[in-house]
């Protein structure tokens, strides 16, 4: 019989955004036991998780790999990343700028100029957060600017509308998820337009749930590249991208503890034991041999000491610059490292760091 | 979660919540727990009149709660509101008899078999549909007047005393679980006995009636909380009931010092059946003389919406799959959409369906034998989606065990 306990794992990693999903899925591949423990799920729902490395040095140690297991990662989850260290695109905003990114979700990568020359902004009828005739027109300029010659044409087409709704990105969303006439209806009202463009610019609506092969579905069907944009909250890319992510780790053996805060942390002698999760009744007593603290940018009071940064291991250190515990590693913004904090790579390079530390491999590292 | 009630200020609105909401997912004209929790409770308060017949379709499922990034108490801001919005008629008189699954089951119990012969009949469905739009195309669950009693304590068994409070489901329609609640702590060396209580109250607070709910609360209060004072643990194995225990007593009776100390200290002893065996488990005191296995069982798990909102993990899936010969997968797809009575509503019946398509089409693609789930509605909803089987985890667990160790 498998000894499988619920309360004793090897990692505990708190924190579900790039850093910790990162941290979790690296330690989950060397074979340990994981806990997830969030209280929601990171900051997707705001944007994309698009990568810029821009304001990092190239050579940063460890850097390659961890956007290597990053790539990999996402690409087992069905969310797959294209670009790469020495990538330099721009990818299309609702506002009609560019953004420069390095890797971006696949349903987001071809909206860069230089992908095609004639690029189809397409929205919809009646969905106000997305106003396809500003963002062609923004886009040209911008794209001028860049010395691109895309042209940018904006067009409107008609979908159907649930009773008594106003379209939504969420309404759009969960049916392209759900409802395969609402998906064959999307194609038609594009397809006239695809033979017109070489790539499409859509509001993201292509499914909370979906992935590689529902989205490539639809770009296949109308032979046409697609680039999908975030909107204002819910960001159904990002949505989508957390929901395959942590489906992806569930399904590598992580056990997701989410909703819960964590309301204690056990340190002892400079040692994490374990933690209190603010569970109904009572709380809910976790332990591991290691945690790895990727709560973000507003939650370094957990470890009940002044936080004055972290040592080249990732161990967070007090007022005093001694070591908090020597079985906790920090990862993601809550490292507050704003002249290396650009745009998710650094999240990946410390989630990646702090697994494979708490893994027993040595990673060579270096801040900054 | 759900501790204080100023959490409306947290809101950011991200709307995380709408997208974790399953009657948002499958039905676009719900305007969401953003919408009725925290940006309509800023207008209530102000004493603005916006009752809004959306209030009695929040299924209570609690995901949004957990969606939550900022820990704003979302479904308990439309909890308050759902129990002070206006019923149709018709809806009102139905939902008071749902409101009292307890009421419903006394009196169906006094004579189970013609109870179960009209509710199967076309006819009374008919009626029952066109009086109070209960929908004709679900059956009801089998009523049966054996009762459920506390074992005869064995001579080897005097260990640990705890409590079982069987709730409606099993009490009135299957007792024959409640059996194998009982076997299965007896065989994990606990001194089972079956409390004398009632409905939890689940069902009142869903069906908006926060009096009967409250009258609930109190009375099982009062049942338990001399056996929580000399040291016993209480036992759920329905779900809703065990969320119930856990969080609802104590915030109904927060205005009640000597009640809701009772009711906290009663939340905090309160073990679904899962969770203390996997406790046991984690401690190496879980009796594992399993049988050796004939044949392969394949299983899938749907974790319930009450048992997520616990905050305990996952222990029935970690029990089950250490059971030699069980293969289990968890289905990990979402609510079910039945959530106890609200499925038996006629206008409620469509949504309920959409919602749990997710799951029965998870169901569908992983062709298990049978669907393992702690919660006696949801086991009804994925056996009406799907024709699959669905069973409370513990019938799988107790034939697991060996006949020598039983007692």
């Amino acid at each position: 019989m498998k000894n499988v306990t619920s309360t004793h794992f090897d990692v505990i990693v708190a924190g579900a955004g790039v850093a910790g999903i990162t941290s979790a899925a690296v330690a989950a591949s060397r074979g340990l036991r994981v806990a997830l423990v969030s209280t929601g799920p990171g900051s997707f729902v705001l944007g994309a998780g698009c990568v810029e490395v821009q304001n990092m040095d190239r050579n940063t140690p460890s850097l390659e790999e961890a956007i290597g297991f990053f790539r990999n990662f996402t690409e087992l989850a069905g969310c797959g990343f294209r670009g790469g260290l020495e990538e330099k695109r721009y990818v299309p905003t609702i506002l009609g700028s560019f953004q420069t990114v390095s890797m971006a979700p696949f349903y987001m990568w071809n909206g860069d100029p230089s992908a095609a020359s004639q690029v189809a902004v397409v929205g919809i009828r009646g969905l106000s957060t997305f106003d396809s005739n500003f963002v062609a027109e923004r886009l040209a300029y911008h794209a001028s600017k860049l010395e691109r010659g895309s042209k940018y044409i904006a067009y409107e087409i008609d979908l159907s509308i649930e009773e008594d709704t106003v379209p939504g990105t969420l309404q759009f969303g969960n049916r392209y998820d759900r409802d395969a006439r609402f998906r064959q209806e999307l194609r038609d009202a594009l397809k006239p337009i695809a033979t017109k463009a070489n790539a499409i610019i859509l509001p993201g609506i292509l499914g909370l749930k979906s992935g590689q092969i529902e989205i490539d579905w639809l770009e296949n069907q109308l032979g046409c590249l697609i680039c999908e944009l975030p909107t204002l909250p819910p960001s159904i890319p990002g949505v989508r991208l957390f929901n395959r992510l942590e489906a992806r780790l569930r399904k590598a053996g992580v056990e997701v503890f989410s909703g819960f805060p964590i309301q204690k942390m056990e340190i002892e002698d400079r040692r994490y034991k374990g933690i209190m999760l603010d569970a109904p009744a009572r709380p809910l007593h976790l332990t591991s041999e290691t945690m790895i603290l990727a709560t973000g940018p507003f939650s370094g009071k957990l470890m009940g000491a002044p936080w004055s940064g972290v040592n080249r291991d990732l161990h967070p250190l007090d007022s005093t610059g001694a070591v908090v515990a020597e079985n906790i590693y920090a990862a993601g913004a809550i490292l507050h490292n704003s002249k290396a904090h650009g745009g998710n790579a650094m999240a990946i390079l410390t989630g990646y760091a702090s697994g494979m530390l708490a893994a027993g491999v040595g990673v060579q590292y270096a801040q900054g | 979660m759900r501790k204080d009630d100023v959490s409306l200020d947290n809101c950011l609105k991200c709307a995380d919540c709408n997208t974790a909401c399953p009657v948002v997912t499958a039905h676009p004209a719900y305007p969401g727990p953003k919408r009725l929790g925290p940006e309509l409770e800023r207008m209530r308060r102000e004493g603005i009149q916006c009752d809004s017949d959306w209030l009695e379709y929040c299924l209570g499922c609690h995901r949004c709660d957990l969606a939550c990034p900022n820990e704003v108490n979302v479904s308990e801001l439309i909890a308050r509101a759902k129990a002070t919005h206006t019923k149709t008629p018709v809806r009102k008189i139905r939902d008071w008899w749902f409101a009292r699954p307890g009421l419903l089951g006394r009196l169906m119990t006094i004579a189970p078999g013609i109870s179960n012969f009209a509710l199967g009949l076309k006819p009374v469905r008919g009626v029952m549909s066109a009086t109070m739009k209960i929908t004709p195309e679900r059956t009801f669950p089998a009523y049966t007047s054996a009762p459920l009693r506390t074992p005869e304590a064995g001579t080897a068994n005097q260990g640990e005393r705890v409590v079982f409070f069987p709730g409606c489901y099993i009490q009135y329609n299957e007792p024959e679980l409640g059996c194998h609640v009982l076997q299965l702590l007896q065989i994990n060396g606990f001194n089972p006995e079956v409390a004398s209580t009632g409905c939890c109250g689940v069902p009142s607070l869903a069906n908006g009636d926060a009096v009967e709910a409250r009258k609930r609360a109190v009375a099982n209060v009062e049942s338990m909380a001399e056996a929580v004072d000399a040291g016993a643990r209480i036992v759920t194995a329905c779900s809703s009931c065990g969320h119930m225990l856990k969080t609802g007593f104590a915030n109904l009776l927060e205005g009640d010092a000597e009640l809701g100390k009772k009711a906290e200290k009663i939340a905090a002893n309160t073990f679904d059946l899962g969770e203390l065996l996997m406790i046991q488990q984690d401690a190496g005191k879980l009796n594992t003389r399993f049988e050796p296995a004939a044949t392969k069982l394949k299983l899938a798990y749907h974790a319930p919406c009450h048992q997520k909102s616990q905050g305990t993990g996952r222990p029935w899936y970690n029990l089950l799959r250490q059971v030699p010969g069980v293969e289990i997968v968890d289905l990990n797809a979402g609510c079910c959409g039945m959530s106890g009575t609200y499925g038996f509503k006629e206008e409620k019946y469509p949504i309920s369906m959409q919602v749990g398509s997710e799951l029965f089409e998870g169901i569908r693609s992983s062709a298990p034998q049978a669907v393992v789930t702690e919660c006696a509605t949801c086991q009804m909803q994925i056996e009406h989606g799907t024709g699959v089987k669905a069973m409370h985890p513990v019938d799988v667990l107790l034939n697991a065990y060996k006949e020598s160790a039983r007692v």
